[in-house]
Order: C-alpha cells, then structure tokens, then sequence
C-alpha cells in the first residue's frame, strides 16, 4: 500500500489495482474481466446490492472503476472524515464478496454488460474497428488480440462458477495495491487500512502472464465496411512495454507527430493539404507490449492511398539518419521535440491537479515497477528523450514492415 | 508496504463489519476565492487565484452565443469563434498555433449558445504573451477566405459524421422538436444550407456587433500575481479599445423564450418522434420538455430534485432502469442550463426491443415524483451526495474557471459557491413536491427514439402515435 498525503481540501482518494486484466481470460471466454468488475458493484457479506454505490454517495463520494488489458482498477474520492467507510467497503469485497453472489445478479449485470458494449461499440460508428485492428497487430492467442469488454457470445456465456473461480484466483490481497491520497493523519490512516485488510487471509501467488512481443516483421493490412460516411485509416504498431525508455520516447514522438494545430500531421494533412478530416496518435501502457496507434479520418473524397501516403511520409522523415538530413530538417525536428516536451509537460501539471489521478498513478506504478516514487516523475521520463532516440524508434519500429493497417469504408462504398 | 517506513500497529482488533464506520470529526470546505474589478475600458475581469500548478487558465467569454445568430443563418456563431484564431493583421493562423504550442499552451476558439469562448491554457509564466494574444485575436481578427473556406468543408464533413452516430442524431431531433421555431432548433455548427451561402462579410459583421468585451468578461484562474495581472491587461485592453470599433449602438434585442411542447405553444400532449436507423444494435431514447434560464431562482432547488431523480448513479431513473431491469448500461436526467430555457432531458441507449417499457418507465418516474411524497431520507442522501462531493470541483484550476465563468456568463454573485452551499442545505422534501409539480410536465413530455422505425414505432405507439422525422442530409 501506498499513502500520499495532501491536506489542501477535505478530501482523500482511495484506489485499488488488482493485477488481472482481460490477458488474463482465454479465447472463447472473453470479456470476463470486465464482467467481473461489474459484479464487484453488486454487494459483498456485509454490503447490500446497490449498497455500494450508496454509502458512497450518500456522504458525497463519486466512485467507479474500470477495465484494461493488464489490471483492473476501482476507485473513490469522498470527503476525508469518511476514509474509512471505504475501507470498509473495499475490505468487504476483497475478503467476503462471494456470499454475496447471486445468479440474479449476474444476469442483471450481463443485460447491463451487453448494453454497454452495443453503445461503445456495436452501434457506435467506427465501434469494431480497434478490435479488427487488434487482430492485425496481435497473433492468435496473444493476450492483447481480444477486446477488454469482451465478445458478445463469450459474455452471454459466462456462469457464477467463473465468477467464483475468478475471484478465488485473481482478488486476493497479494494480488492488490491500495493506494491513499489526501488529507489523513498517516498513523491513523495506516492504523485503519491494518483494521480492515489486516485480517483478510493471505492469497496464493497468481499465474502469471508473460507475452512480449518483437516488431511486426511483415505488414497486415485489412479493410472492413461500417455504417459511415467518411473513410478512415488506423495505423498501429509495436513498441517496447510500458514503463522502458523505448515506449517514453513512443509517447513524445505520438505527441510530436499529431499534437496541436502546428503538429507536423495536423499542419500537413488537416490545414494544408485538407487530406483529413482529423488525425491522432497516441500510445497505450500495457505492460506485455506497448502499442502506438495513429488514426486519421479522411475528408470526403479523398482516396485511402493518398492520405496512407501522406503519413507514411511523415514516419519516414522521423527515420532518416542524421546524415541523410539537412541542417534546415534538424532544426525543424528539434523544434518540433521542444513542442512536444512542453506540452506534455503542461499536460502532466494539469493531470497531478486531482487526488484521484495521484492514487491511481501511485497504484499503477507500485503494481508494476513496485516503485511508487516514479509516479511523480513521468515528466523527467519525457525529457529524457532525444532526437537520437526518436530517430531510432521510428526507423526500428514505425516501419511500412511493421504497420498494421486498417481501413473502413463506408458500407455502399459512399464518401 | 512502501511509503515512509513506518511499522503497522500490532494484533489489530477485528472490526465491526455488519455496519458503516462512523465518520471522523467535521472538517470545513475552504470556500475559493473569486473577486473581480474592471478595467478603464470597462472590461470585467473574474479571477480565481489558486498557486502551487505553474498553470493559468484564461478565457475571454463574449456575447455572441449560438442564440445570437440571426435566423437565416444557423452556425453564424460557431464559425466565428472558430476562425478567430485562423490568422490576425499581425500574424497568420499558423504562425499564431506554432508560437503558441511553442510554449507549451493550448488555445480554443468556440461558441456555445450562451458565448463565444477564447480559452487558453498557459504555464503561469506565459502570463502576458497569453493577455496580448487574446487581445490580439479580439480585435485584429483577418477571417482569410481560404481559411474559412476550409472550415466550411470541415464542418460539412463533421456534419455528416455526426449523421451516422446514434447518440447526436437523438440529440438533434430532440432540440429540432423541443425549440422549434426558435435559434436552438438547428445544430449550433449550422445547417448545410446555412454553412455553404455563408460569406466573409457575415463573420465580419457578426464580429462587429457581438465581439466587444465590454459585454462580456475575461476570467484568470491558476498561479499569478493580481497586480501584474491588473497592468498586464490594462497593457492590451486600453480604454481606447472599446470604443474604436464602429459597433451598432444597439445590440439585437434578446432572443425570446422558445415555443414548445406544453410551453403555451402546443396542445399540451405527449408527442412521440422516431427515426430510422435500419439494423441498430440499441435505441437512443430523449424524454423531456423546455426547462428553466439558469437565472431562474428555482434552479438550485431543480439541481437537487434532478440529482435525485436521474442524477447520480443511484438516482430513481438509473436503480430502475439499469440496475432493476437491465435495459440500458445508464440512464441520466439534467436540466441543460442556458440564459434561455435550456431543455429538461432524460438520456438513455437502450434494449431496442424494451424502448416501449423504459419510455413508460421514465414518465412514470416523472408522474411518481410529483404525486409521491420524497422522503426526508431520500432527500438527506442526495443533500449529502451533493454536498459531500463539492470540493471535488475545486481541485483544479479547470475546475475553479469552470465556476468562474458560470458567474460571469450568468451574472451571479461572488459568493454563489457559498450561496448554493446554503441553499442545497435548507431543501426541505415539501420543498421538492412543490418543484416536481411546477417544473416536470411528464403528459407533455417529448419522446424520441433513434433506432430501427418499425419496431420502435409498435414500441412507442401506447405513448403517442409516432411522427418519423430524418434530418436534412449533408451536402
């Protein structure tokens, strides 16, 4: 557990990671993670169905959690004197969920899980595309290759002994962070998380899931047909696992390439050229393999190739070797690092404001490096990286052999 | 355990799990601190002074919403505001982004009905580059042709986008049935038509009229100091300034209340919309009718009765929708708020085959809320929610401007954080009966549903008969 204390308003975030995502399913039984997740909202021994959610906000607390490919988290803010309602709350689902279980709550929340998905994503226009995307990017049976919040077949699926095995399996103490944010005494808010959680049983190791992964070395490209007018293009690659200086440098050249108006990809294919309607890209933290993803959608009537085109001469430029360059194309990549470096850094300024963004990097970072302290020092990650490194990145990983590439059409071949 | 090294107590007691903890002692809400004053040229300035983030936020707000747009030209509002940073005398478009992302800072130009917003984010020493900017861009503004003939073809095309997602189409039939007649019927980015005949002179005099700070007001909030703030924007908004501009002596007379469903205009009857999306997943459903301005002095009471109505996650419309029926991943109510009535609207992306049953279940929850007594529990858990989750917004700076300028806009007082504190605690249940039945008309409610037609329309046709509507194609 981890315990940041700032007393500036009356308010304490509370954070849990448990270290089991949608990598940890198999194929045929996906989504079950996320499903899980839901359950936990549905009451414990102690804690009534809706109870949760209740207690919670009863006193002024705003609380959820979410889903990822490597950990699920679950989270409240709530004013400080009320710490320890949701420590109880937490202590109660991590030692006593199962008596709570029922087969009538799990049908709820898979009718609820269902409509989840048809609104992010069966009727969302461009909804399936990441998924595709994926398939492209990851090889059969690597645990990246399917979506977080699962196949619909794989949902409807799911019995309450897969969610009392999972919980046996996955949500022990051992497997958890606990993370404290805000205006607490530490001997006090220490004494309490040992009240809570300090009788819970200690939990067996869990399997663990290893995946890395090496560049794409051969290109995958599909095409697929949705119910939208405007083309667009995903391009995703490879990178090193979250946390190593390949993917820091991965998250500034996704900055530097398509972050504010004057970004090379805006400037280029949105203003000047008017080949895009928009364009983006952005890195994911996953832990088995990073991944890059640059998404552009094209303006109407503009054929995929030209803009396909267009951003590929873009990751080209990033590789050439320095001694390829001109002075005047140093200089501009130099500018463009300077841009980047000091947008980001406002943006991690901006992210720090919250008691809740705190815990859950606290959480993120002893989970996976068990190395708190480098939560607060993701901006000196992002200046470590040089043109050198940037150079390098794109010439190993943004590669045409490395692409993964997906295009949607619009269904009738409109646009 | 990591962190500062410190040893657990030993042999803990088991703790009394069968009830919540008691809370600890009582700890005050530091209120923020909002002031204003004027400059010479009679420009308000709101600040919100919060240090330890080397960040401010600045916006310019200015009369000159999307309810300003005349008639004919839907989108006149929003397409202003976008092309004011596309290039000034001084500088062009992206000359202006580069500088400005140079330093690290994030710019946006837009209209919402209420204003026009420049918003720009700067770190704190940027301070004056950031006051000369917005200067700058008020009242040098260039509007080039070719740039706004490439905002034309991208608004045209994010038009058509936003045809294809389910949730904006809902959106738009609603605010089409609900405001007809008036400015809110069309999209705020404007109509096809509207954005293919509009001209340079438009924006020019549009600019002209509506773009004058003195009707208007520049907030501050983040990390600076007051008097170097004070001389910074004197520096840029000179007393000269106000005046120079050959403005019309008389802005247009405010746009009047909408006509609409149960608004004195109709009938009064519940009316159903449906339109088509042929093979839908799910249906986006709307339920509501014209609520209250903001000003209205009811509205903080109507904040809490609508949290406890649809809210929160453990509002009555949610628990029944999501939670004991299963039928959608969540369901919300808001009153939207405006100068003008702004919609009361219920939100939802439902089971297709259950939009008849949670349509029924969403006016049975506005009819028992007005022919039901709340009770005080009931009342005391969202009191407590709302007041509990409070300071939650006064974390950040975003959140001190967001506040700031919902002062300024509105014309509220300084101490409205203290006030609405006061207010949600004095609610009392008679309190809400009497609002439930003043301000929610569940029998001339508007409902529309954005799915498969034929099914929806058998669904629906217990409520009203359905009218089928689409929306004006793209060109």
């Amino acid at each position: 557990m981890v315990l940041h204390r700032d007393t500036t308003l009356p308010l304490v975030a509370v954070n849990l990671w448990y270290h089991v995502g949608s990598k940890n399913e198999v194929p045929g039984r996906t989504g079950f993670a996320h499903l899980f997740e839901h359950m936990l909202f549905q009451g414990s021994e102690h804690v009534g169905t809706n109870d949760h959610f209740r207690y919670l906000q009863e006193v002024g607390g705003v609380a959820n959690g979410s889903t990822w490919y490597d950990r699920t988290n679950y989270y409240e803010t709530l004013p400080s004197r009320h710490l320890e309602l949701a420590l109880w709350l937490e202590s109660d689902r991590m030692g006593y969920l199962l008596p709570g279980l029922t087969a009538e709550k799990l049908e709820n929340q898979r009718q609820v899980v269902m409509n989840e998905r048809r609104q992010r994503v069966d009727n969302q226009p461009y909804g399936r595309a990441m998924e595709r995307l994926f398939e492209l990017l990851f090889p059969a049976g690597h645990p990246y290759r399917w979506p977080v919040i699962g196949h619909m077949a794989d949902i409807e699926a799911a019995t309450l002994d897969d969610v009392r095995d999972f919980f046996s399996t996955y949500y022990g103490p051992g497997n958890a962070v606990l993370s404290l944010a805000g205006d607490f005494e530490t001997e006090t808010a220490l004494a309490a998380v040992e009240r809570w959680f300090g009788g819970l049983p200690a939990s067996a190791p869990v399997p663990l899931v290893r995946a890395p992964l090496p560049p794409l070395s051969q290109a995958q490209r599909d095409t697929i047909t949705d119910r939208v007018q405007l083309r667009r293009l995903y391009f995703a690659f490879r990178t090193e696992p979250f946390g190593t200086s390949g993917w820091w440098t991965a998250a500034v050249t996704a900055n530097l390439l398509a972050d504010g108006k004057s970004s090379p990809l805006v400037h280029d294919l949105v203003i000047d050229r008017q080949l895009a309607q928009d364009v983006s890209a952005y890195v994911y933290p996953t832990e088995e393999v990073g991944v890059f993803l640059l998404v552009a959608t094209a303006r109407p009537g503009v054929e995929i190739e030209r803009l396909e085109a267009g951003i590929r001469a873009h990751l080209d430029r990033l590789a050439a070797p320095t001694s390829a360059c001109t002075p005047e194309a140093l200089a501009a990549l130099d500018n463009e690092l300077g841009r980047a470096r000091r947008r980001t850094l406002a943006g991690i300024y901006s992210e720090l404001q919250t008691l809740d963004h705190r815990a859950d990097l606290l959480s993120q970072y002893t989970t996976l490096f068990d190395a708190p302290e480098l939560a607060f020092r993701e901006a000196e990650a992002y200046e470590r990286v040089d043109a050198e490194a940037i150079r390098a990145f794109a010439a190993t990983r943004l590669g045409a052999a490395n692409t993964a590439l997906l295009v949607v059409e619009p269904e009738g071949g409109r646009s | 355990m990591s962190g500062a090294g410190l040893q657990p107590p030993v042999a803990p007691v088991a703790p009394d799990r069968s009830r919540p903890p008691a809370p600890g002692g009582e700890s005050r809400v530091p209120m923020p601190e909002f002031d204003r004053f004027s400059t010479s040229s009679g420009v308000p300035v709101f600040i919100a002074p919060r240090s330890g983030v080397p960040l401010v936020e600045l916006e310019l707000l200015l009369d000159a919403g999307g309810e300003r747009n005349p008639v004919h030209l839907p989108g006149l509002s929003a397409m202003t505001a976008s092309m004011i940073d596309e290039g000034t005398a001084r500088r062009t478009g992206p000359e202006l982004s580069a500088e400005l992302e140079r330093r690290g800072g994030t710019l946006s130009c837009y209209a919402d009905w209420n204003a026009a917003r420049l918003s720009l984010r700067l770190l704190a020493s940027d301070l004056e580059y950031g006051l000369a900017l917005l200067a700058e861009l008020l009242q040098e503004p260039a509007f080039p042709i070719h740039e706004l003939d490439r905002l034309r073809q991208q608004t045209l095309a994010e038009l058509r986008r936003r045809s294809d997602q389910p949730a904006a189409v809902a959106d738009e039939a609603f605010a089409h049935h609900l405001f007809a007649g008036t400015n809110f019927a069309h999209p705020l980015a404007g109509t096809p038509q509207a954005l293919a005949a509009m001209t340079r002179d438009e924006l020019l005099a549009f600019h002209r009229a509506h773009y004058r700070p003195e009707r208007g007001a520049i907030t501050v909030a983040g990390d600076f100091d007051r008097a170097q703030l004070a001389a910074a924007i004197e520096a840029v908004f000179p007393a000269s300034a106000a005046v120079a501009r050959d403005a019309p002596t008389t802005m247009p007379a405010p746009p009047g209340e909408p006509a609409a469903p149960g608004d004195g205009a109709s009938d009064g009857s519940l009316r159903v919309v449906v339109v088509d999306r042929p093979g839908a997943e799910q249906t986006e459903l709307r339920v509501g009718h014209p609520g209250v301005p903001r000003r209205h002095p009811d509205r903080v009471a109507l904040g809490v009765l609508n949290t406890l109505l649809g809210g929160k996650f453990t509002s009555r419309i949610n628990l029944n929708l999501r939670e004991r029926n299963g039928f959608t991943y969540g369901a919300s109510s808001r009153f939207v708020d405006r100068k003008t009535r702004g919609p009361f609207v219920v939100s939802a992306a439902v089971t297709t085959a259950a939009t008849g049953q949670a349509a029924q279940e969403v006016l049975g929850e506005l009819r028992r809320i007005r022919d039901e007594p709340v009770s005080p529990a009931e009342l005391d858990q969202t009191r407590n929610y709302l007041l509990g989750v409070f300071p939650y917004g006064l974390q950040t700076i975003e959140g001190l401007s967001a506040r700031l300028d919902e002062i300024a806009l509105y014309g509220l007082p300084l101490d409205t954080p203290a006030r609405y504190l006061a207010e949600v605690a004095a609610i009392r249940p008679e309190d809400l009966a009497r609002l439930a039945r003043a301000h929610l008309r569940p029998d001339e409610a508007l409902v529309v549903a954005v799915g498969p037609a034929e099914e929806l329309t058998k669904q629906l046709r217990d409520i009203a008969e359905p009218e089928l509507w689409q929306p004006a194609r793209a060109l």
